[in-house]
């Protein structure tokens, strides 16, 4: 150790000293597991927001987070896809066919392409609904049938589209097929099952992929095996199909499930880490160094000085924030910037009385009074000897403001007052509590969240703990 | 220019008492005399002791001389020049020839600040030196006048892993890195182990030797202060009460005070050690606030006369040797 430090010196320049000081600040810092832990985190978070783009499943997730339209493929309320490892009956996952074995056929006038769309269907449960999708462009038709592990082929329906430019083409299956499917079943039920189980109450899904015998509409039997949907496309004239596939909207879903809107919950996840460190950090970061600027000037200066900032401090601090935030978001318009600042304007009073209290202290030290006898300013005394010691209780009460930063925005989210343009924890959480999640047991729609909330909290917690611990010198060990 | 550097004149510094709403009312106004109307002068590179009891006052001398508090009443000449009042600059050059050693080593020093960013700090404040690498050697021989050797050693390291002398010798050279002309050093081996204390009080006396400079030396201990001063002041609540020649204030003590103070110090030496002094003096100091009429230490004096608490108080006068004493019966308590 010894010899490092004077070789430190022999070198000299401030450059390398400074990184000298963070080199050994670091070698400190590695020695606290929880401050690890908590870098450890920061940093997965960071790399969550790095990778974002690679790790989406919905790239337009972000954007298009209310656009229901983007999410109408996916199931509704389902489960995360891992949620059948640990249940006896699997059910059926959602999933995207794509067609194989496609022919061309073309005839002066008329094209057609015939395609094969293979289904390896082993699972208990079966979807919500498989819509047919394509992007097509001309005067098309499509002709669409299903050929089941027991052999039979099962026309589903035929349709007709035109477009002069290319366009989004859908069908879902639940809907365009009842009267295929009804005629199908009608030839194994008895005439007073179907009587019940008629057009409108039959579920497509569960007959589709049942075993046919008696019974299938009321107690049907999954029958697992390659199933191929048979699409034939005729396009009069000049035409284009592209991006053809089925759409499987299972009963569970991706890492996180899907919500009542049918949205991906994990794109909402990785989405809104970018905005929980913005607000969390800004906010905090901002607020706390006006805070404890405020506080230490106040208590520097004393006497009349003090006691109006006091005053001033107190009018803000009994100041109900969210009244005026509501006020504000009907003059403005709800925007997170505006967010920012409001909760930055509000909250820089948390720190003051104690930073106030800890600078009454400080100033009181005989090395401030040597400082003076040095003929040091006002402002050398602030800056140089008294805010250096309130950095590890300003990185604690950082850290404690991360999280309730992040909290109040879901709270003016709640209120319907978020930012519309994007998506926050905050955001999904009041969803959430609107769609009462927890009376369903959509326990994917509401932990998540919370977890990861509650962990970026701790990440700075850890992370301020850790250096309160190295920079504050009378609890150094070395 | 005269002999003496620093000249003090009739020193007053008043600190106002918290009044009550009654008070207040009435317009009553009291006061704690911290320094009532002490008159000294420091003669060019000599070492000037001022003593007494804690709430003398003594301290609070310092810090007025030192401009860390403004006096309420009288004079501060430095070199001939009027430094009662200054404005921003002339305080910056003030404080660049006036220093002051505080008591504590362990709280005189920014606990977060290296030893090399405590000596960086007056010549930052006061832009001495051009460039890092010249602060660096003033530094460096800063730290080896106060016999910090090797200086490198010391620089990267913070104030709690240093011993309280090596921190008072930092302090010490934080002083004489800015080259001034008076050091006032504050009770500097008061916090200090009395195996270092004699060390360190010769190092001092090395570098004011070497530097030619001046120190004001505040104390309650007689025994350093006769080993380390020229001259002694002794103080009891806010005044001067005598002022001589080191030896010959020890040795031929003339004011009760005086008497009693040396009476009171504790001596290791065989057959003593059981012994319970008695000090010739009565009584508890009394409050700043609320000085006695007359001379001030009559309450607490054995030899007190019934005219030392109506006649007004005594002056400082001097006897044929130029030995400093405020005190009206004087002449008798000799005979005695």
């Amino acid at each position: 150790m010894k010899t490092a430090l004077v070789k430190k010196t022999s070198t000299g320049t401030n450059g390398k000293r400074a990184k000298g000081l963070f080199t050994s600040f670091w070698n400190e810092f590695k020695r606290y597991k929880y401050g690890m832990v908590g870098v450890v985190l920061l940093l997965m978070f960071i790399l969550v927001v790095i990778l974002e783009p690679l790790i989406l499943p919905f790239p337009e997730a972000g954007s298009r987070w209310r656009d229901i339209t983007y999410w109408q493929d996916n199931p509704d309320n389902a489960a995360p896809a891992w949620t059948n490892w640990f249940t006896a009956k699997d059910k059926t996952p959602q999933q995207t066919l794509k067609p194989v074995n496609l022919v061309e056929q073309n005839e002066p006038g008329l094209s057609f392409v015939d395609g094969e769309i293979p289904y390896n269907y082993q699972y208990d449960d079966p979807p919500t609904d498989i819509a047919f999708r394509a992007m097509v462009q001309g005067d098309v038709s499509f002709i669409v049938s299903l050929v089941r592990p027991d052999g039979t082929e099962l026309p589903l329906f035929d349709t007709h589209t035109a477009s002069s430019v290319p366009s989004d083409f859908r069908v879902s299956l639940n809907s365009a097929t009842i009267d295929n499917v009804f005629e199908f079943v009608r030839g194994y039920e008895d005439p007073s099952v179907t009587a019940v189980y008629n057009r409108r109450t039959m579920n497509v899904m569960n007959v589709l992929f049942a075993k046919a015998q008696p019974g299938m509409l009321y107690n049907p039997e999954p029958m697992k095996g390659q199933y191929t949907f048979k699409v034939t496309s005729v396009t009069i004239g000049a035409g284009e199909i592209t991006d053809a596939r089925m759409e499987v909207a299972g009963k569970v879903f991706g890492i996180m499930g899907t919500d009542s809107a049918k949205r991906d919950i994990w794109s909402g996840l990785v989405c809104g880490t970018k905005w929980a460190l913005l607000i969390g950090i800004t906010t905090s970061l901002v607020s706390v160094v006006i805070g404890v600027t405020y506080g230490v000037v106040s208590s520097f200066f004393g006497g009349i000085v003090d006691t109006v900032m006091m005053r001033i401090h107190e009018v803000v601090y009994n100041m109900p924030l969210l009244p005026i935030i509501i006020v504000m978001s009907a003059v403005f318009k709800p925007n997170l910037w505006t967010m920012i600042i409001l909760m930055c304007l509000f909250f820089w009073t948390g720190s003051v009385r104690t930073v106030r209290s800890m600078g009454l202290q400080i100033k009181e030290e005989t090395y401030i009074e040597a400082a003076r006898a040095l003929n040091a300013s006002n402002s050398r005394i602030i800056f140089k000897h008294m805010l250096p010691q309130l950095i590890p209780y300003s990185f604690a009460s950082m850290a404690l403001a991360v999280p309730g930063a992040i909290l109040y925005e879901s709270t003016i989210s709640l209120l319907g007052l978020g930012d519309a343009t994007i998506v926050t924890w905050g955001q999904i959480l009041q969803d959430a509590s609107n769609g009462s999640a927890v009376l369903q047991g959509l326990w994917w729609w509401v932990v998540p969240p919370g977890i990861l909330m509650g962990l970026m909290g701790m990440t700075f917690a850890f992370i301020g703990f850790a250096m309160d611990t190295i920079l504050n010198p009378k609890l150094r060990t070395r | 220019m005269s002999d003496y550097i620093l000249d003090v004149k009739n020193l007053r510094k008043l600190f106002p008492v918290r009044r009550s709403m009654k008070q207040m009312i009435k317009k009553e106004r009291n006061f704690v005399h911290a320094i009532d109307g002490v008159s000294f002068n420091v003669k060019r590179g000599e070492i000037f002791g001022l003593i007494g009891e804690s709430g003398c006052g003594k301290t609070t001398t310092g810090k007025v001389v030192m401009h860390l508090l403004e006096s309420t009443e009288g004079q501060l000449i430095l070199n001939g020049d009027d430094v009662t009042k200054l404005d921003k600059k002339a305080l910056g050059v003030y404080r660049r020839n006036v220093q002051m050693i505080f008591q504590d080593p362990y709280a005189s020093m920014n606990p977060r600040f290296t030893i090399r960013r405590v000596l960086l700090e007056p010549l930052e404040i006061h832009n001495v030196g051009a460039t890092q690498e010249e602060r660096e050697a003033m530094i460096v021989k800063a730290l080896e006048s106060v016999k910090l050797t090797p200086a490198e050693e010391f620089l990267d390291r913070y104030p709690h892993m240093l011993s309280g002398g090596q921190r008072q010798r930092v302090a010490t050279a934080r002083t004489l890195i800015l080259n001034p002309k008076i050091v006032v050093a504050d009770e500097p081996v008061s916090m200090v182990d009395l195996s270092t204390r004699a060390e360190l009080l010769q190092m001092m006396k090395d570098v004011q030797q070497e530097m030619g400079l001046t120190y004001i030396y505040i104390t309650h201990d007689l025994s350093t202060a006769r080993y380390f001063t020229d001259r002694i002041a002794v103080m009891y609540l806010g005044r001067i009460v005598e002022l001589a020649n080191a030896d010959d204030l020890i040795d031929h003590a003339k004011h009760p005070y005086t008497k009693a103070l040396i009476a009171a110090v504790c001596e290791p030496v065989s057959g003593k050690v059981n012994h319970i002094k008695e000090v010739p003096i009565e009584g508890e100091i009394p409050s700043a606030a609320h000085i006695p009429s007359g001379c001030r230490f009559h309450p607490r004096c054995i030899y007190a006369q019934p005219d030392c608490a109506t006649e007004p108080e005594p002056e400082l006068q001097s006897d044929a040797n130029g030995h400093l004493v405020a005190c009206r019966h004087w002449n008798d308590l000799k005979r005695k």
